[in-house]
């Protein structure tokens, strides 16, 4: 009986050894990450097709025609104020390595150059860990932002966000339609050929009122490249934000795009004359100014701040 | 299992291996290997194709072609029906053709274009003579490095708003997978990967097409390569007062496409001559008008302020009007008027550019000399360039070809030039 007893312990030892390895070798499981995007406009919801009241110094009346923007280099943000990064779905459509497009429109009403899919949430997976907070980057990094577009995954093979005059990608494209020309336009022409194909025909007849007034994000002065070659150092004017939310539920709470504050301190009926419709980055439109400002990016003298843009809030 | 014995061998003797056996080890090493070889086979014969042929003069050089878009003619044919589709602008009323038309050198003859919008661009249609040769393009964009990458500004550029397609390649994709013939054109000018209508294949095509616009045979060709009396005599002292030093047009304007901009193979460094020429200067400092200050809207450096990339003057007697933005129209009002003046800001702004390049300090020219070095660049036009049917619109070919006959179908007539 000794030797069958002694026998029986070293099984059950390795029982137990092989069964704790098994629970303690394991790798702890991912956390799934899901963070929500929506836009704002005056204290509502953004949505294509709505009417949205003073708007801007002075106090337009607009009509969304378009909210696009990327997101990267995401990270939950533990209570040492470490940055864990999230790796990204990479579901072949809107997320691709450490990028995500975040679209908010959905082609209905002025947007009608977008189209119907939407994309409002990132998601991914992080170690599992406590986190409190979110960090993440508005733009493509500076190693996606050069490549050749047209042979690029999606979404960074969408035309809509391609900037091929400077390189790159817009970052953001939000833009807002004024309702008096729009409606003044659909009076003059109302089924005209560009028009049915979504394109605006209005020439303002004072060139410094504006049809609309759109945002276009994007890194400027980027260095001239060797031929088929990405520039090998970083812009001039990288242009990305980096938004940091010290407290952050993903679970509990949405980041809100505020596209009146984006707009807030910028006369949306004018043009600066000369310039760019809107404010297209350039660093000599003072239209710019303001729009920088908001989100936290220097320009033309006055220092980078804080970004006002971006927000959390509950769901 | 079957398994046999030679009848003479006796016990030593080897088993024979089963023949089920080999027969499915014959059958394996064909089904693995035989698309192996087939691939090679094919592969092989993809190589032994001849060289693509260039129609150019022995002593023009060969272009560079990138490395992923390799010329061959049912590419450039295919390149050549999307240059001249309309349905590559959302409306349908413009193509690469609209602006780039033949008759003009590719040119349109206009200041500036209008958009689909119906808004003018800033900026006057460059000619596509020899547009292989550029290591950039556009007026002045430093980053623009092929044409590939070219054509996405007017097709997919919000502002100025040219073809209108930004946020519709689904669309435009669409509209060409539907049409009866291009499914096969794409998979016929792609073989390496199947060909699919894609945005990819579309510029490649475009760019292939527009890689074979090349003009070599202008009566001055002709003179430089053997026929004495190709120009004349007016001409010949033309080309003297090009080539002095009192005029200095050649500075920028030299090489085989008159361009300091160049890049060919062989060649170890592309030539890239971007220049402020002092045609305005707004505020005394050498500014250009506010909306648009050249090579530094994309450089902000302030000494790229009004450089533009120096344009081929192959073919420029037919290009008018002249300049970034067509406000000069006539070579007699550049020659008079701009850089005989030390710019044209010498007579319309605040005095001479003081960023203007070193070699522009102005020239006095009597009228005969100003007919002469007209008359040399007249003799750069090659006609046989504006007429050749391999670079004009296939479908009208095809139209007027139905209208006389029974007719070629729609991509037949386009085989003329590449052989």
């Amino acid at each position: 009986m000794k030797p069958n007893h002694r026998y029986a312990i070293v099984v059950v030892f390795a029982f137990l050894v092989v069964a704790s390895t098994a629970v303690w070798g394991q790798p702890s499981s991912p956390q799934r990450v899901e963070i929500s995007f929506a836009g704002r406009l005056e204290g509502k919801p953004f949505a294509c097709g709505a009417q949205y009241e003073g708007v801007g110094t002075k106090k337009s009346t607009v009509t969304p025609q378009d909210l696009r923007f990327f997101v990267s280099e995401v990270e939950l943000v533990d209570a040492n104020g470490k940055g864990v990064p999230v790796a990204l779905d990479q579901d072949g459509i809107w997320q691709y390595k450490s990028a995500a497009l975040i679209d908010l429109e959905d082609g209905t009403g002025a947007c009608r150059n977008g189209n119907a899919a939407t994309h409002a949430a990132v998601t991914g997976s992080v170690p599992d860990g406590h986190y409190t907070g979110l960090r993440f980057t508005v733009g493509v990094p500076f190693e996606l932002n050069h490549g050749d577009t047209l042979s690029a995954p999606s979404p960074l093979n969408m035309t809509a966000m391609f900037w091929s005059w400077q390189g790159g990608y817009k970052f953001i494209r939000a833009e807002v339609a004024l309702v008096t020309n729009v409606a003044e336009a659909a009076k003059r022409s109302p089924r005209s050929a560009v028009q049915k194909a979504g394109v605006h025909t209005d020439a303002p007849a004072d060139p410094t009122r504006s049809s609309g007034f759109p945002v276009h994000l994007g890194s400027t002065g980027c260095a001239s490249a060797a031929p088929s070659a990405a520039p090998p150092t970083e812009c001039k004017h990288p242009n990305r934000v980096v938004v940091t939310l010290p407290e952050f539920d993903p679970a509990k709470e949405i980041v809100i795009f505020d596209l009146g504050k984006l707009l807030a301190d910028s006369d949306v009926s004018t043009n600066a004359p000369n310039t760019a419709p809107g404010c297209m980055s350039a660093e000599n439109d003072p239209d710019c100014v303001p729009i920088m400002r908001a989100l936290g990016l220097p320009l033309r003298g006055s220092p980078a701040g804080t970004q006002e843009v971006f927000y959390r809030e509950a769901k | 299992m079957i398994s046999l014995k030679r009848p003479d061998c006796g016990k030593r003797c080897p088993r024979r291996l089963p023949t089920v056996f080999l027969l499915l080890a014959i059958l394996a090493l064909v089904s693995f290997c035989g698309p192996v070889w087939w691939r090679a086979q094919a592969q092989g014969s993809q190589q032994s194709q001849p060289a693509f042929q260039w129609t150019k003069p022995d002593w023009a050089p060969v272009p560079i072609v990138p490395s992923d878009n390799a010329m061959n003619n049912a590419k450039v044919e295919l390149g050549r029906l999307l240059f001249y589709d309309k349905r590559l602008s959302i409306d349908e009323t413009m193509s690469c053709g609209s602006c780039h038309q033949q008759a003009r050198a590719f040119t349109d003859g206009e200041r500036t274009h209008r958009g689909v919008n119906g808004l003018p661009g800033n900026r006057n249609a460059m000619t596509l003579t020899n547009v292989a040769y550029y290591p950039t393009y556009t007026w002045a964009n430093p980053i623009i490095t092929s044409l590939e990458k070219q054509m996405l500004v007017p097709l997919f550029g919000d502002h100025p708003l040219e073809m209108g397609m930004v946020g519709h390649e689904d669309e435009l994709i669409a509209r060409l997978a539907r049409d009866t013939d291009y499914p096969a054109l794409f998979a016929t000018a792609f073989p390496e990967d199947g060909g699919r209508v894609d945005l990819p294949h579309i510029t490649k095509a475009i760019a292939a097409f527009e890689r074979t616009l090349l003009s070599f045979n202008s009566p001055y060709d002709r003179y430089k390569h053997g026929d004495a009396s190709a120009i004349s005599a007016s001409a010949k002292r033309g080309e003297a007062l090009f080539f002095g030093e009192r005029l200095e047009c050649y500075h920028c304007h030299d090489g085989i496409n008159f361009t300091d901009n160049n890049i060919q193979q062989g060649q170890a460094f592309p030539e890239k001559g971007f220049h402020n020429t002092g045609l305005y200067n707004e505020d005394d400092q050498g500014a250009y008008k506010p909306w648009d200050h050249g090579l530094r809207d994309v450089t902000l450096r302030a000494e790229d302020e009004g450089a533009f990339r120096t344009p081929t003057l192959r073919n420029v007697a037919i290009t008018a009007p002249y300049m970034h933005d067509g406000s000069l129209p006539t070579l007699q009002a550049v020659i008079r008027q701009h850089y005989a003046v030390k710019g044209h800001s010498s007579v319309a702004g605040k005095g001479p550019n003081p960023l203007r390049s070193e070699f522009i300090e102005g020239f006095k020219l009597s009228d005969r000399e100003v007919q002469d070095l007209i008359a040399f660049l007249n003799s750069l036009t090659d006609q046989s360039f504006l007429h050749d049917p391999a670079f004009s619109d296939p479908r009208e070919i095809a139209s007027s070809a139905v209208r006389k006959k029974s007719g070629p179908p729609t991509n037949g007539g386009s085989h003329a030039k590449q052989e």
